[in-house]
């Protein structure tokens, strides 16, 4: 068992490029449906271009979630089977004036 | 997106077992439900949607970058010998040439080469890919709107503004433009400007051909006809001078100052003579002065503008414009500043004779003037706002004008090759082209050439189909006409020729009318000749209305309708006594009846 297959998902670094992308992609926008597609690809594949650009070996999953803000609730979660000592989640919440964003980001250790 | 990780992997690490452990549920998001948000949303009922099934264009503009070509020459030599055989001595290349004719391949690659090119010549000459199909045929007449492109924008390259005030095309076809820049503001005091006029090539709009660089600004400019690398050119000081192209930028010969022109000479217009170097200038101060290149240090011959013929220089109209046809050598025309055209003979002894009719012309200075280049005696002057065709028969009148147009025109002139189309150029930027055997009462095309005012317009000669317009920045444009406003209809001369006449005669007849009628309320108060005159009126009104189709229709007309309606009376009176008769008076009724039918048929 090599250590170098097994380094465990640094999860401050991963944060820290998950803020960015979402600041960059909406910072001062409001909520405009015919552009809301182009903003969920573009953060998801910012941030798994950026992660894997680190050359780690792992798999990773992420995922964006954009919803506006007009009254209605939202309530998501997740459960997992996988190596608890090598894989790891992480989840962003951020918000603006007019929605709310959710990204979660998974990596798998190869 | 194109990611790509490449790692590596023990062979023995390959299907190890995994060790999966659940992990417990995460809560990702817990957003409740927030009523006060949702009343800031309102439900839109109906909701409007446009919706159009076509393609999404959009549009793009780009103007490219003016490319500065220039011509340069390349000296070839000879080459592709190989590197120890110079090209220049015979044997060495003739022994090459033998030793690789004697190699074992050559034979062989002759003959493949040789089928190759053999193949491709058949090709070739199998069909005459030049042939011009249906060449006897004449063209169908297509009618389509008539148009005109820009075809070339000549700038001056100057940043100084000068307007660009004549042009003149090099007469043995169109390939050179020569253009006069000048500015004529009054009193516009340019000490530093730039004086200097060009020659541009039409195919070359960047650069012009040639500069020409005059003592003062060029007002006019002309090539000569018979020798087409002599120039004359009329300056803003009054001389006038010649240019050679072949020698050079600067004038050959310039006219002594004292005995040249006081004014700007506005037009100089070559003579028609056997050694094609007279010419005659013209300028507001009052003068016409006559010419010859190989002596210009004094006119030949002067003519003052005095229409009373008593020669006064004080009392003599400023002349703007000449017209001179070289098939009538001597007799020429001069349209006036004060707006009067006069006719003028050269032939006379001293200048009661030269000058000779009249014309009123315009309420302003007179611009442009030509003959009509079928019909020598119609010509057409441009000035004030209007257009106007006259005749020589007619002193007193013109025969056709165009409605006052709303900016002043500027300059005009006939077309070459079509007999009814004429051009002219308006202070507002457009050069208009009439067609008086289409529409009388507007242009048939208008050209916004550009959005300054133009100046002069030219048309090149032989074919009529490119215009030349300069404006009053200097620029000139070169338009280019579709066919149908330059190759000319079959009858079209002969209509135009109808119409001329026509008015002629209507002017004419307008005219004795006149004159009869103030005849008449002269003498009547005297009592004497009044008949003469009311029957000279009575038939020249009779021959009127004789020669009235429209009355003598009508009155036919009328003559028919009577007959018929008495036809019908005569049947139905003839009906009603068959009714009315026994069947004795039928036989004579029958009788009666055929009779009536043979007349009435």
């Amino acid at each position: 068992m090599n250590d170098i297959y097994q380094q465990p998902f640094v999860v401050h670094d991963a944060s820290n490029i998950i803020n960015e992308t979402i600041e960059s992609t909406l910072e001062h926008q409001l909520y405009q449906k015919t552009k809301v597609n182009l903003w969920t690809s573009n953060i998801v594949e910012t941030i798994i271009s950026a992660l894997t650009k680190a050359n780690k070996s792992f798999k990773y999953i992420a995922s964006c979630v954009i919803m506006e803000k007009n009254g209605a609730g939202l309530h998501t979660a997740t459960s997992c089977f996988w190596d608890n000592t090598n894989d790891k989640s992480f989840t962003i919440r951020w918000e603006n004036t007019t929605m709310y964003v959710i990204v979660t980001v998974y990596g798998l250790s190869i | 997106m194109d990611i790509q990780h490449v790692y590596t992997k023990k062979r023995s690490e390959f299907g190890r077992q995994v060790i999966f452990t659940d992990r417990a549920v995460e809560s990702i998001a817990d957003i409740p439900p927030n009523p006060d948000l949702s009343r800031e949303y309102i439900s839109r009922n109906p909701v409007e949607l446009a919706i159009q099934n076509v393609r999404e264009f959009s549009e793009h503009w780009v103007n490219t970058v003016r490319f500065e070509t220039e011509n340069r020459g390349i000296n070839h030599v000879e080459g592709g010998w190989p590197k120890d055989i110079n090209p220049l001595e015979p044997d060495q290349t003739s022994r090459f040439r033998k030793k690789t004719e004697k190699e074992d391949g050559f034979t062989r690659s002759m003959l493949s080469l040789g089928n190759l090119v053999e193949h491709t010549i058949k090709q070739n000459n199998i069909v005459d890919i030049y042939e011009n199909y249906f060449q006897n045929l004449e063209p169908d007449v297509v009618e389509e709107a008539p148009y005109a492109k820009t075809v070339n924008i000549y700038r001056d390259p100057h940043k100084t503004r000068r307007a660009a005030n004549h042009i003149s095309w090099y007469a043995d076809g169109a390939r050179k433009l020569a253009v006069s820049y000048c500015n004529l503001e009054f009193q516009s005091g340019t000490n530093d400007s730039f004086i200097d006029s060009y020659i541009w090539d039409t195919e070359n709009p960047t650069k012009p051909d040639l500069h020409l660089k005059p003592i003062s600004p060029l007002v006019c400019i002309e090539f000569n006809p018979k020798d087409t690398h002599q120039l004359v050119g009329g300056c803003y000081n009054g001389q006038v001078c010649i240019f050679d192209t072949r020698k050079g930028s600067t004038a050959v010969e310039q006219s002594l100052i004292e005995n040249s022109h006081r004014d700007p000479a506005y037009k100089t217009v070559w003579l028609q003579s056997k050694s094609g170097t007279e010419f005659f200038s013209a300028s507001t101060d009052g003068k016409i002065l006559w010419w010859d290149t190989k002596k210009l240090s004094e006119p030949v011959e002067t003519l003052i503008l005095d229409i009373e013929k008593k020669g006064r220089l004080e009392n003599a109209l400023g002349a703007m414009s000449l017209e001179y046809e070289s098939t009538i050598p001597t007799k020429f025309m001069v349209g006036t500043e004060q707006g009067r055209i006069i006719s003028c003979n050269r032939k006379g002894k001293n200048d009661a004779e030269k000058i000779g009719n009249v014309f009123p012309g315009h309420w302003g200075p007179v611009y442009a003037l030509q003959r009509h280049p079928n019909f020598l005696k119609n010509f057409l002057s441009v000035g004030d706002w209007t257009v106007r065709i006259w005749s020589e028969e007619m002193r007193d009148d013109c025969i056709m004008w165009t409605k006052p147009s709303v900016h002043a025109l500027t300059d005009g002139q006939w077309s070459p090759t079509r007999s009814s189309i004429f051009f002219t150029t308006k202070m507002d930027g457009t050069l208009d082209v009439w067609d008086i055997l289409f529409k009388q009462n507007e242009p048939t095309l208008s050209i916004q050439v550009v959005d300054e005012p133009l100046h002069c317009l030219r048309v090149e000669e032989p074919h009529g189909r490119l215009v030349a317009c300069g404006s009053q920045n200097g620029t000139v444009t070169l338009v280019e006409l579709s066919d149908n406003l330059c190759v000319q209809g079959k009858s079209e001369k002969a209509l135009v020729n109808g119409m001329f006449d026509r008015e002629t005669r209507r002017a004419k007849i307008l005219e004795a009318r006149g004159r009869a009628r103030r005849d008449a309320r002269g003498k009547s108060a005297h009592g004497e000749k009044t008949e003469k005159a009311t029957t000279d009126g009575a038939t020249l009104e009779s021959e009127l209305k004789e020669a009235d189709p429209i009355e003598k229709a009508e009155k036919d007309f009328w003559k028919i309708v009577d007959e018929e309606k008495r036809k019908r009376d005569r049947k139905a009176a003839l009906a009603g006594e068959k009714a009315a008769a026994e069947a004795g008076e039928t036989t004579q009724a029958e009788e009666a009846a055929p009779a009536t039918a043979e007349t009435t048929e």
